[in-house]
């Protein structure tokens, strides 16, 4: 039975305290709470490589208590286990966090790429290939991306990526309809472009991915921030009623009065919280329209809101996430992340598609581009990404 | 603030999340001990001022607050605020208060929030929050008048269960709907786990965290929310035993309560405490034995039912910041596990699930849900305490014989 275990590398940029690395890897090495129980991955963590190994480092008191787990100073000698041909049955890529310089758009250039170069040149050496997950968006460049996305179809191993949105709990637990005609959808999350616009992409677009006809890639994109997205707010840009209902789903609303602990804000009151909002609107080729914002000051979670055809009111949700920021202190919606994982590497399938992150990872690039360029439209035909949705499910439920 | 910023505000809400034409709003009476930030009463009572995020709408009730009585104004008071924003009044009595001033019964219903507040505790370590008082003092304008309307009682009815039945009594003689309890039963849980109505269960495990006796009210309304469906239906509680210490631990290794069950429940924690707060992993505690070293004053609540369920609540403060339950099914292999989700400060939206049920049975001359199953966990949680007070001796409890059948309908928040 032991011979039937997956043997897994995790190729990461820093292993500390709540990095996406400790997060991931520590659920293979100390099992986590699953369906009821604590559940022990059934496939073993035998290599990892850490890119930056900082005082706060983790990765050598893990090593040292999970001695079947050996740190390599190289990507290559981790994928091969120091053998010099590929010794491994999936890799984990978890390139978040760590010291990295920044564009000058303002992305961090996490080195996802030249982790994944570095993978697949082990694979071709190797005349072998093996599933491979990639947390976050592939790549800050957009170019990187998609080679990225060819090189995986070229070699042909099953290839997953994104963020814990789209498999975490959601409060209420709610699928959107499969098939379902949309006209237009929001997210109303928090945090800054180039990080969790990136997450409240990956919100929006679980769900519409679903609609009637699949996906069918995106159009264009232009950003609202600061004064203009307050002037789009006021001319209906795009649509306050899903505005509202993605609002009424968030459990961390900031009282825009004092002695309120509860109290939904006017306008008014969301323009003196909100700073510097931002908002990112698009349109799918197939006309659905939709608008991720970033909300700091307003609220702290991933609020989802769609307009469907023959509902009365909008259909909404929130993507739970437990944060360890003062409200937990386990960032669980890792534990989905990690089993999806987990299934792709005992079946060899990946369980939603990675044209999901390809596009989530397009449109966070144009993101940036139209805030850097000054907020306005930008052309997005290297979006044209088309992809059915999964027939399953693969939100946390159980 | 200024009064015409506020009247702005609160038209901009209302053209925002239209209401629908509804009859003439119901009339309310809010009798709370103290309303200041983050009380009880104004965690609850703005929910019918205000109103609430529910199904992803801003829900104004149809309904007004009209009176308020506070039996105490401490720094941060807001009933003043409240009632000079929204016109209403801060009678100086209950009497007052629900009759608006006048000389008979004036309200359609009435909030009794008798939760936080400057009261004295008594050798059991409960506080005595004046609940039954204030809702004698209500009963009394009932009566007196020969017209009663539906009451809400924020979380247990009393810290005696003599005094809980009392006020259940009166409810059944003056025939008003009563509902009771806390926000544990009704919120979302992680996942959306139900017992089926008419199961039979094995073995029930539930694990709390922080101090007797507001939390542990709770946890204990929480599992009794999920026992109650049981097959036969809720019959009562024949004992129960509250021990401390090394002996919840030996408890566990002679098995008086499942260590896989604790597992269980645990696995649905978010919040494990120790080496998680130190460095972020993930924990099997139970596999690893920490919890004797990381739980300072563990405390065990067992509860033997009269119809043979045994049932155990572990408050285990150091070792977990949220509320979980187990429970092993007859027939079932695999053990049913969630966390009632408690979302965090300052909405506590897991008031608006309470707010909606306290709204329906205002709408509906109904309670949801039977006032019974707070009056049984008033009792175990008064006798647990006895337990503790004689030495942690087994309590046999003949006056638990409370009998009550659970709604089939599930109530707790799905949407």
């Amino acid at each position: 039975m032991a011979a039937n275990r997956p043997r897994l590398a995790a190729i990461t940029t820093v292993y500390r305290k709540y990095s996406h690395a400790q997060h991931v890897v520590d659920r293979y090495l100390e099992g986590y709470g699953w369906n009821g129980t604590h559940h022990r991955p059934e496939m073993d963590l035998v290599a990892l490589y850490v890119d930056q190994v900082g005082a706060d480092d983790l990765s050598r008191d893990r090593a040292a208590r999970f001695p079947a787990m050996k740190i390599y100073p190289t990507i290559a000698e981790a994928l091969t286990c120091g053998t010099g041909k590929l010794a491994v049955d999936g890799v984990v890529v978890v390139g978040e966090h760590g010291d990295y310089p920044k564009t000058p758009k303002g992305q961090v250039q996490y080195p996802r790429y030249r982790f994944f170069e570095e993978i697949v040149a082990v694979f071709r050496s190797s005349g072998r290939s093996v599933p491979m997950f990639n947390d976050k968006h592939l790549s800050w460049n957009w170019e990187w991306a998609r080679k990225m996305y060819d090189t995986s179809k070229e070699l042909g191993f099953a290839y997953m990526a994104g963020s814990s949105l789209p498999v975490t709990w959601r409060i209420p637990s709610v699928e959107f309809p499969a098939g379902a005609r949309v006209r237009e959808a929001m997210c109303v999350c928090y945090g800054g472009p180039d990080s969790y616009d990136f997450h409240g992409l990956e919100t929006i677009q679980c769900m519409v991915e679903r609609r009637q006809g699949g996906e069918t890639g995106v159009k264009w994109l232009q950003a609202y921030r600061g004064e203009k997205f307050w002037d789009a707010c006021r001319s209906n840009v795009w649509s306050r009623e899903l505005m509202n209902a993605a609002l009424c789903r968030s459990h961390t609303l900031t009282p825009a009065r004092a002695g309120f602990n509860d109290i939904f804000p006017s306008l008014d009151q969301m323009q003196r919280l909100v700073a510097d909002p931002v908002a990112y609107c698009y349109e799918h080729a197939d006309g659905l329209k939709c608008t991720m914002m970033l909300m700091n000051g307003l609220a702290r979670d991933f609020n989802f809101a769609a307009h469907l055809e023959g509902a009365s009111k909008p259909f909404s949700t929130q993507m739970y996430l437990p944060m360890p920021d003062g409200r937990t202190t386990l960032a669980n919606f890792f534990s989905p992340l990690s089993y999806n994982m987990e299934r792709m590497f005992l079946s060899g399938k990946p369980t939603y598609p990675i044209e999901r992150t390809l596009l989530t990872t397009g449109l966070t690039a144009a993101g940036i581009d139209s805030l850097y360029a000054g907020q306005v439209r930008i052309d997005t035909p290297h979006l044209a990404i088309r992809y059915p949705a999964p027939a399953e499910s693969t939100y946390w439920r159980t | 603030m200024a009064p015409h910023v506020t009247r702005r505000t609160f038209l901009q809400t209302a053209a925002a999340f239209p209401v629908l034409a509804q009859g003439r709003p119901k009339r309310i009476a809010i009798v709370a001990t103290v309303f200041r930030p983050l009380s009880h009463a104004q965690h609850i009572g703005d929910r019918f001022i205000v109103g609430y995020p529910w199904e992803g709408d801003w829900h104004k009730p149809n309904t007004q607050v009209v009176s308020l009585y506070v039996d105490q104004k401490p720094a941060g008071d807001l009933s003043q605020d409240r009632a000079r924003e929204f016109g209403f009044k801060v009678y100086p009595t209950i009497a007052e208060a629900v009759c608006c001033g006048g000389s008979s019964l004036a309200v359609d219903a009435v909030l009794i929030i008798a939760e936080h507040g400057d009261y004295p505790r008594n050798e059991k370590g409960q506080i005595l929050y004046p609940r039954y008082e204030f809702f004698g003092q209500v009963a009394k304008v009932f009566e007196a008048g020969g017209r009663a309307v539906p009451v809400y009682n924020d979380k247990a009815l009393s810290y005696s269960f003599e005094k809980a039945r009392t006020m259940c009594d009166t409810a059944r003689r003056l025939k008003f709907p009563m509902l009771a309890g806390s926000s544990l039963p009704v919120t979302w849980r992680l996942p959306e786990l139900e017992l089926p109505w008419g199961c039979e269960i094995e073995d029930a495990l539930m694990v709390g965290t922080g101090g007797s006796d507001a939390m542990d009210f709770h946890a204990l309304e929480a599992m009794q929310c999920m026992l109650e469906r049981r097959r036969g239906g809720e019959r009562g509680v024949k004992s129960v035993q509250l021990i401390q210490g090394d002996a919840v631990w030996q408890a566990g290794v002679r098995g008086r309560w499942s260590k896989e069950l604790l597992r269980s429940a645990l696995s649905r924690s978010d919040s494990p405490k120790g080496l998680t707060v130190t460095d972020g992993r993930t924990q099997d505690m139970v596999g690893t034995g920490v919890l004797p070293q990381l739980v300072k004053d563990p405390w065990a609540y067992f509860i033997e039912y009269r119809d043979g369920l045994k049932a155990t609540l572990l408050m285990l403060t150091d070792a977990v910041g949220d509320f979980t339950f187990a429970a092993k099914l007859k027939g079932q292999a695999e053990i049913q596990a969630t966390q009632f989700f408690l979302s965090p400060e300052p909405n506590v939206t897991y008031s608006a699930c309470l707010a909606s049920k306290i709204e329906r049975m205002i709408e509906t001359g109904a309670a949801p849900y039977p006032v019974e199953r707070t009056l049984l966990v008033s009792g175990i949680l008064e006798s647990c305490l006895d337990s503790r007070v004689k030495g942690n001796a087994v309590i046999e409890t003949p006056h638990l014989a409370v009998t009550y059948r659970a709604p089939r309908e599930s109530q707790y928040c799905r949407s």
